[in-house]
């Protein structure tokens, strides 16, 4: 790697500068004789991938100008996807899906669809404008791994890091400071004191100070007060060794989780670019079948299943594999999800059909009980929206399950993390990321703006990331399951456990973008785009992230084409 | 336009680095599709395509970083970056905003380039330049992360550049020990400077003091073509369409160029003769075809009677201190040492 280049974010092989400059030279010479129109097509018609890899980045563009065949010219020519419109939001637990407008029926059909949706979830234009996935990081070694995950996480040196996923992690802290205010400052130095004095296992003195904490946060307005009081909660509980009884019904955290859905984008983020890597890999296939590792309500695959039915040349037969926990009166929560979800299929034409499967934990799971069919018949994706981090909790867990999404022979995995290192080896640094966090976490939700979420929702979320900061605060060894990592430690995982990335590009970004524009403190939320991987952040902070991975080469399924297959290095 | 675009691209490519050639060309490649001919701008590309990196309050390299929102109805945020002092290994949430230590200590109010478009104060290019600034003059850098053109045109820059200022000025953790005041320098390279320069005048007009003015490659310019401009435009990695373009975004509608923003000691620029102006440092890339109006703008702080030393580099192209790879770089890292360290 060309050094100096990587600490600004770009990936050149030393080897490969030469080459580059010279694509840059053509770039500039074709961007010179070309119209208009080509140069307007690169910018709003292509998708961007991963502009990190400098090289590809630029050859791609070389290709969209240049197409090798006229075969692929007219895949291409996607008519240029420029801002559609926004109209105000509706509720949006149903959003709908538009295809660009550049096919005659689906144009037709979005008509009955579109319900003045706020964006569209276009497929990539062609095989042509897909990249194949990232050839430089994930081929390398392990450890050089490590190295260049630290470009991601890119702090501008980064000590190479050789020990372990834990060191990545500890490299990089992102803080953004909330709250300058005098008592706000006094708050989190108490809080941080009291988390000092429970590492060094003082607790009377721990059992002083959280009870300070209790009179500060009184004096304290907004997000600080209230996150002040679930650390100062989770601390006591910790000091004093009353822990949370795990006995809350799963149903009730799903409904946490539905108003916190509601009352920021962070869930629809990810619903909305997991689907769009699962839209993209199931292109071409007639049979595709979705496991999605934790169900709930079912609230991701309604748009999924709208933009499938939209698709030109009709719907795939779709099939949808919820798991979830049992629920304690033995009601078939998830049976009830999958009818939902039927009956929806019925109204829009789509080819349903659902098996839900109770497991205690993920790691339970055998793949030959899901009854998979072989890649030839269908194309799989696997789903985690925040099931992954609490695998980490027993050990040995973690591996099992990657080891079953590769026997599930999946086209694609989306895992959606939060980005945050909260399961580091030491009680004081875990409780200190958290506390940044959470704090931006919070912040974000009492933004002001257009239209601010509804006291009932912004309860209920709160109530939602207080029982996650109990946990990460509060308990320990298997009880602790919000073992929260970063996306670089994911990369590292999921690369060791034999999956490449799967780039996510330029439109997933825009139309993430876009959709943020309509929540409240709009201008606060930021998506990022990470070597592939999208973001949503909180201004600076990035809080949660969206990877999409596949396997690596000597287990890709037959596929549609060859440029969608991983290059093994 | 076709030949001799040939021509242009091996005479850049003889004067920089091959990676700083890279970089800059792919900027060029990258800026060029996001503007648009009709004025508007690619926002979301453009969010995409650059390459940010998160503050860090684990300290690299001898410094920590973190973000600091100034204002959150307009979300200003600032990127603050400060030595480690070494005690403590890892800075905990109370050590971010403690005092400074030292008698005197300088405080860098950073503005990023980027045409007035482009580029944010968490721009990986940005970020690594702060963090140099930080061990070159032993200070604090607080990078603003203004609101940027076409959607906000002037004076939103300037304005956040001035609520930046008086952040920065009343912060009590920034206070040089010896008199209990914020010893406040501005730099800023392209738009960066520009900002510098109208930040400085409402610095002096409301009575807070600015010690010093660092200008690298400062964004001027005006109606008249200049020799410069019309000898290199096209040779070195920018065009006079492409500022053009920038000046248009930025300018409020119906304005040219010689409106003051852009052309501080034109016909419409206003008088500094007489005015407590900080003194200042300009440096000027001589590949860089903007220079006749950075020259003029030299010339116009000097006509006033005010301090300004001015730092020609001959075979200098823009940009040339993202990297530290040549000598522009280095004579540049030391005047500014210079600069913010005469005062002591």
């Amino acid at each position: 790697m060309d050094e100096l280049l990587a600490v600004l974010g770009y990936n050149v092989r030393s080897s490969d500068m030469v080459d580059v400059a010279q694509k840059l030279e053509q770039l500039e010479m074709v961007m010179g004789n070309a119209q208009e129109d080509g140069i307007s097509h690169l910018s709003s018609g292509t998708v961007h991938y991963n502009p990190s890899d400098l090289s590809g980045w630029v050859q791609s563009m070389l290709t969209e100008l240049n197409p090798p065949s006229s075969a692929f010219a007219s895949s291409s020519q996607q008519t240029p996807i420029d801002d559609p419109l926004l109209a105000p939001s509706e509720s949006s637990t149903i959003t709908t899906l538009d295809f660009s407008g550049s096919r005659q029926q689906s144009e037709h059909q979005s008509r009955i669809y579109n319900d003045n949706s706020d964006y569209d979830l276009s497929a990539i234009p062609g095989v042509a404008v897909y990249r194949r996935p990232d050839q430089q990081g994930d081929g390398e070694k392990s450890s050089k791994r490590m190295k260049t995950a630290s470009s991601s996480s890119s702090s501008s040196t980064q000590q190479v890091q050789e020990n372990g996923l834990a060191s990545v992690a500890e490299s990089t802290r992102p803080v953004v400071v909330v709250d300058s205010q005098e008592t706000g400052v006094r708050l989190v130095h108490t809080l941080m004191a009291c988390a000092d004095a429970v590492q060094q296992d003082n607790m009377k003195l721990a059992d002083a100070l959280v009870k300070h904490i209790g009179l500060l946060a009184a004096s304290q307005a907004g997000a600080m007060r209230k996150v002040a009081t679930y650390f100062a909660e989770a601390l006591a509980r910790r000091i004093y060794r009353i822990y949370p009884q795990d006995s809350l019904e799963s149903s009730y955290s799903d409904i946490l989780q539905m108003h916190f859905y509601e009352a920021c984008p962070y869930l629809k983020f990810a619903h909305f670019t997991a689907n769009q890597a699962i839209l993209e890999a199931f292109a071409g296939a007639n049979r595709v079948h979705v496991i999605d590792f934790g169900l709930k309500q079912g609230m991701q695959w309604p748009a999924l299943m709208q933009a499938l039915a939209l698709r030109p040349g009709g719907p795939p037969s779709f099939r949808l594999t919820g798991i979830g926990p049992p629920q304690p009166d033995n009601t078939d929560a998830l049976q009830q999800v999958g009818w939902k979800l039927a009956q929806l299929a019925e109204t829009i034409g789509v080819e349903f059909e659902f098996r839900g499967f109770v497991a205690n934990s993920l790691a339970d799971l055998e793949p030959s009980m899901l009854q998979i069919r072989p890649p030839e018949v269908e194309a799989v994706a696997v789903n985690s929206v925040l099931e992954l981090h609490r695998l980490l909790a027993r050990p040995g867990a973690i591996e099992k399950v990657l080891s079953s999404i590769k026997a599930m022979k999946p086209k694609i995995v989306t895992v959606v993390e939060q980005e945050a290192s909260h399961n580091g080896p030491v009680f004081l640094d875990r409780f200190t990321e958290a506390l940044h966090y959470y704090s931006n976490l919070f912040d974000s939700l009492e933004g002001c703006g257009v239209s601010p979420p509804s006291s009932q929702d912004l309860m209920m979320s709160e109530i939602y990331l207080g029982r996650q900061i109990c946990n990460v605060v509060a308990c320990e060894g298997a009880e602790r399951v919000e073992r929260h990592e970063t996306l670089s430690q994911w990369r590292s995982r999921m690369g060791s456990a034999g999956f490449d990335p799967v780039h996510l590009g330029s439109n997933a970004f825009k139309q993430a973008s876009m959709l943020l524009a309509l929540f409240a403190g709009g201008d606060g939320y930021r998506v990022e785009e990470n070597n592939g991987c999208l973001m949503l952040g909180w201004h600076t902070r990035p809080l949660i992230a969206t990877s999409a991975w596949q396997l690596n080469s000597n287990f890709n399924p037959t596929s549609t084409s060859a440029s969608t297959s991983a290059h093994s290095q | 336009m076709a030949g001799s675009n040939e021509v242009n691209l091996s005479e850049s490519k003889r004067v920089v680095p091959l990676n700083t050639w890279i970089l800059i060309s792919n900027f060029k490649l990258a800026y060029n599709l996001l503007r648009r001919p009709d004025g508007t701008f690619n926002r979301h590309l453009a969010e995409f395509l650059d390459r940010k990196v998160p503050a860090n309050a684990n300290p690299v390299e001898g410094v920590f970083s973190f973000d600091v929102i100034i204002d959150r109805s307009t979300s200003l945020l600032s990127r603050i970056y400060r030595p480690a002092t070494g005690e403590e290994a890892l800075p905990s949430i109370m050590e971010l905003e403690k005092p400074v230590t030292g008698d005197i200590v300088p405080v860098i109010l950073f503005f990023h380039g980027g045409s007035f478009a482009h580029s944010s104060a968490n721009s990986a290019i940005y970020d690594t330049l702060c963090r140099r600034l930080v061990g070159i003059c032993k200070a604090v850098v607080v990078s603003v992360n203004y609101r940027r053109a076409p959607e906000n045109p002037y004076p939103c820059a300037y304005d956040d550049g001035w609520a930046a200022l008086k952040w920065v000025n009343s912060r009590p953790w920034l206070k040089s020990e010896e008199d209990s005041k914020v010893h406040i320098y501005m730099v800023g390279d392209s738009s960066g400077g520009n900002i510098v320069h109208n930040v400085a005048l409402k610095a002096v007009e409301s009575g807070i003091e600015v010690l010093g003015n660092i200008l690298l490659n400062p964004m001027f310019g005006g109606q008249e073509r200049t020799e410069s401009e019309k000898r290199l435009d096209g040779k070195y990695f920018v065009t006079i369409q492409d500022r053009d373009w920038y000046w248009r975004a930025f300018l409020p509608e119906g304005e040219d160029r010689d409106h003051a923003a852009c052309n501080p000691f034109g016909p419409n620029g206003k008088s500094l003769v007489g005015m407590k102006f900080p003194k200042s440092l300009v440096v000027v890339a001589g590949l860089d075809l903007v220079q006749d109006w950075q020259l003029a703008y030299v010339e116009g702080l000097k006509k006033a009677g005010q301090e300004v030393r001015h730092l020609y580099l001959d075979k200098a192209t823009i940009g040339f201190y993202l990297l530290p790879n040549n000598d522009h770089f280095y004579t540049v890292m030391d005047e500014i040492s210079n600069f913010v360290s005469s005062n002591c």
